[in-house]
């Protein structure tokens, strides 16, 4: 009984996680650089949710808030920092995401403090089959995420927008031969991935409701690394090292024996998988022409 | 000319020096008539309402002891000094208190400064006893002593506690820690060597310091009765949170000084939490009866409720234990103990009496004794901080 609900609640951090993935890897996939940034994201709007709760009470209207000023982040974020830097070396590029990481960090500290805030977005409960006593907000972080990236899995396949996203992420050159302006693709791709980090946020608050300056950097990590295992660039990919990731993490944290252990077992299925499969699990391989 | 320049004024510099340093001799072997006990604590900025605390109390216990009359004939005086909370502060006020001529101290009222403390009253051999610096390397010399339990010995305390107070249906013990933080893993440790082997133990860990994802945690403690949080308080309210609905509203919450604080955090309702929330502790400040009620009648009438905490409790009974075995060197030999006995011979005197079977009652405890590292030994209370609800 116990080991359903572990899983249930295995596959909600999964979710989440694999919201956050499919961020990285999708500006990896289309403007060829990893936004460390990223999970800072995930912090901002967690701040926002605590001003704007706190401010109004509603938690419906802070959640449209939140992932509006995300977004409008997101791109002002590529606007001003990664455009100026397209043509530059992609070490310059990692650098400057560092930086800005640094900057929402600091930025957060200044203007919160650095101990931690409280923000309830909603109390949900439990349910209860019987014996199993279920958290309302991992089933609501599970099905939100799932129709989430049903949506966007069709939004890529069959909107002009999100095939122009196919092409840039294939070959950026003929893309914009064709006709597709990269930039305003690039554009789009941080807008959606900068709310999937408010919808990230929006999850943690659920189950967490304290929000620190550093709060985005765990889940920033090991999304990423789930984006790795799943193979960077790959939309399928992100989804697939989330999960995986969400529940290794549970299921290592329900043993107390190793316990202790989940980060260096996570990591560790990082390294097997890369040494098996370099470019992860659902990576394309690409040929290097010499 | 400039040759000759130089040599005169190095002259004076070196007659200046010999003169200033002939005089501040003078001073310090000028007979004194009390004796002179020191603190630095933070009487200023965020952590003041400790040193504050810490300075009313002691303070209030030094009047009580001159209007009794004092101690051979010669009063008490009580100085404290401001560290801020900061340790580089500490050698400046620890010259401040010597030049005073501090006897005996109170060290430290918080940890880091006290580490700082700890190793310049080493060198002179200054008796200190901290009523609330808890690292358990503050006593790590001879001189040092706690009135406050040392972090991880709150996992023995607690042991004891939970042995002696706590029976639970399943016997089961939960605990919650987070794994490589040494003052968490610490204090479990610590209570997992001492817990009674009728009960079984069911553990759960995390590592992060600010962990979100606490569900597998929860599933593993959910049967427990009695859970055990060696943790901060903002973890701890994230558990209590996930498991408020899963965990039997009966179950009761006790954690260690990390809980200190945890009804005052911002934007966390501890009366959302169902259960009990308690932890362990020397000193009730909402106590109805005993020493604890006469202390806290005593210094509220005097100081108000603002300030009211275990820091001041505990050097309230830092002054009276150290004062008691002054007394009891004294009633042996009354030439040891005077105003003008040296800091490293009071020392020795007061080392003598603290581990020659001295004990003491007062405030925070019962029949205290210490060993013989300067941990102190006393029953530890079950401080409620919220009940549980109905």
């Amino acid at each position: 009984m116990s080991f359903i609900v572990t899983f249930l609640n295995g596959l909600s951090l999964g979710g989440v996680y694999a919201l956050i993935a499919l961020g990285y890897t999708m500006v990896y996939g289309i403007a060829k650089m990893l936004n460390f940034a990223h999970g800072d994201i995930i912090m901002v709007g967690g701040y926002v949710l605590f001003v704007f709760i706190s401010l109004t009470g509603q938690p419906i209207l802070a959640i449209i808030i939140a992932a509006f000023l995300c977004s409008l982040l997101g791109i002002s974020m590529e606007k001003a920092a990664y455009k100026p830097l397209r043509g530059a070396s992609p070490l310059a590029v990692l650098i400057t995401a560092i930086g800005v990481s640094y900057f929402l960090q600091s930025l957060a500290q200044i203007i919160f403090g650095a101990a931690p805030k409280f923000v309830i977005i909603a109390d949900l409960g439990v349910i209860t089959f019987g014996e199993l006593v279920i958290p309302v907000y991992s089933v609501i972080t599970l099905a939100i995420s799932i129709l989430i990236m049903i949506a966007l899995s069709l939004f890529i396949k069959f909107t002009k927008t999100g095939r122009a996203m196919i092409a840039v992420s294939e070959d950026k050159a003929a893309a914009q031969i064709m006709g597709i302006n990269v930039n305003t693709i690039i554009t789009v791709t941080f807008l959606i991935g900068s709310f999937l980090a408010a919808v990230a946020s929006v999850f943690y608050l659920l189950k967490a409701p304290n929000i620190s300056p550093t709060f985005g950097s765990k889940p920033g990590i090991k999304a990423f690394t789930a984006a790795v295992i799943g193979g960077i660039g790959s939309i399928p990919g992100a989804m697939l090292g989330g999960f995986l990731l969400g529940i290794v993490e549970v299921f290592s944290n329900s043993v107390p024996a190793i316990a202790p252990y989940t980060d260096a077992i996570e990591f560790l299925i990082l390294i097997v998988i890369l040494l098996v499969r370099p470019t992860g699990i659902l990576g394309k391989k690409r040929r290097e022409k010499v | 000319m400039k040759k000759w320049f130089t040599k005169v004024a190095m002259a004076v510099a070196v007659t200046l020096t010999a003169v200033f340093a002939a005089f501040l001799v003078g001073c310090q072997n000028k007979n004194k008539n009390e004796f002179v006990i020191g603190v630095s604590g933070p009487l200023t900025g965020p952590a003041a309402v400790y040193g504050l605390a810490v300075k009313n109390s002691a303070q209030m216990a030094v009047d009580e002891i001159n209007e009794a009359g004092g101690l051979g004939g010669y009063k008490f005086k009580f100085v404290a000094v401001d560290d801020k909370h900061d340790a580089s502060t500490v050698s400046t006020n620890y010259a401040t208190l010597v030049k005073e001529g501090m006897q005996v101290s109170l060290g430290c009222v918080t940890t880091k400064p006290g580490l700082e403390f700890k190793s310049l009253s080493k060198e002179d051999n200054v008796f200190f006893m901290t009523p609330s610096a808890t690292a358990d390397n503050i006593p790590e010399f001879a001189n040092g002593y706690q009135m406050c339990f040392a972090d991880t010995k709150q996992g023995t305390y607690s042991a004891n506690y939970v042995n002696d107070n706590v029976t639970t249906s399943n016997n089961k013990i939960g605990v919650l820690y987070r794994a490589g933080d040494d003052y968490s893993q610490g204090i479990y440790n610590n209570f997992k060597n001492q817990l009674a082997p009728k009960f079984t133990l069911v553990e759960a860990s995390f590592t992060d310091d600010n962990p979100t994802d606490l569900s597998s945690q929860v599933e593993l403690l959910k049967d427990c009765e009695f859970i055990f949080l060696p943790i901060y308080y903002t973890p701890a309210s994230v558990f209590m949170l996930q498991a408020k609905d899963k965990v039997s509203a009966d179950c009761v919450y006790f954690g260690c000084d990390g809980l200190d604080g945890i009804e005052s955090s911002e934007g966390f309702d501890i009366n959302s939490i169902p259960q009990e929330v308690s932890y362990l502790s020397h000193f009730n400040s909402n106590a109805t009866e005993g020493a604890a009620k006469t202390y806290i009648d005593k210094y509220v009438a005097k100081y108000g409720k603002d300030t009211l905490n275990q820091f001041g409790a505990s050097a309230y009974d830092c002054v009276y234990a150290i004062y008691n075995a002054m007394k009891a060197a004294y009633d042996k030999d009354n030439s040891k103990v005077t105003p003008n006995t040296s800091a490293s011979d009071m020392c020795e005197v007061l080392k003598t009496e603290f581990q020659g079977g001295f004990s003491y009652s007062g405030v925070t405890g019962t029949n205290i004794t210490w060993d013989r590292d300067g941990y102190v030994n006393k029953a530890a209370v079950k401080y409620v901080v919220k009940a549980k609800s109905n």
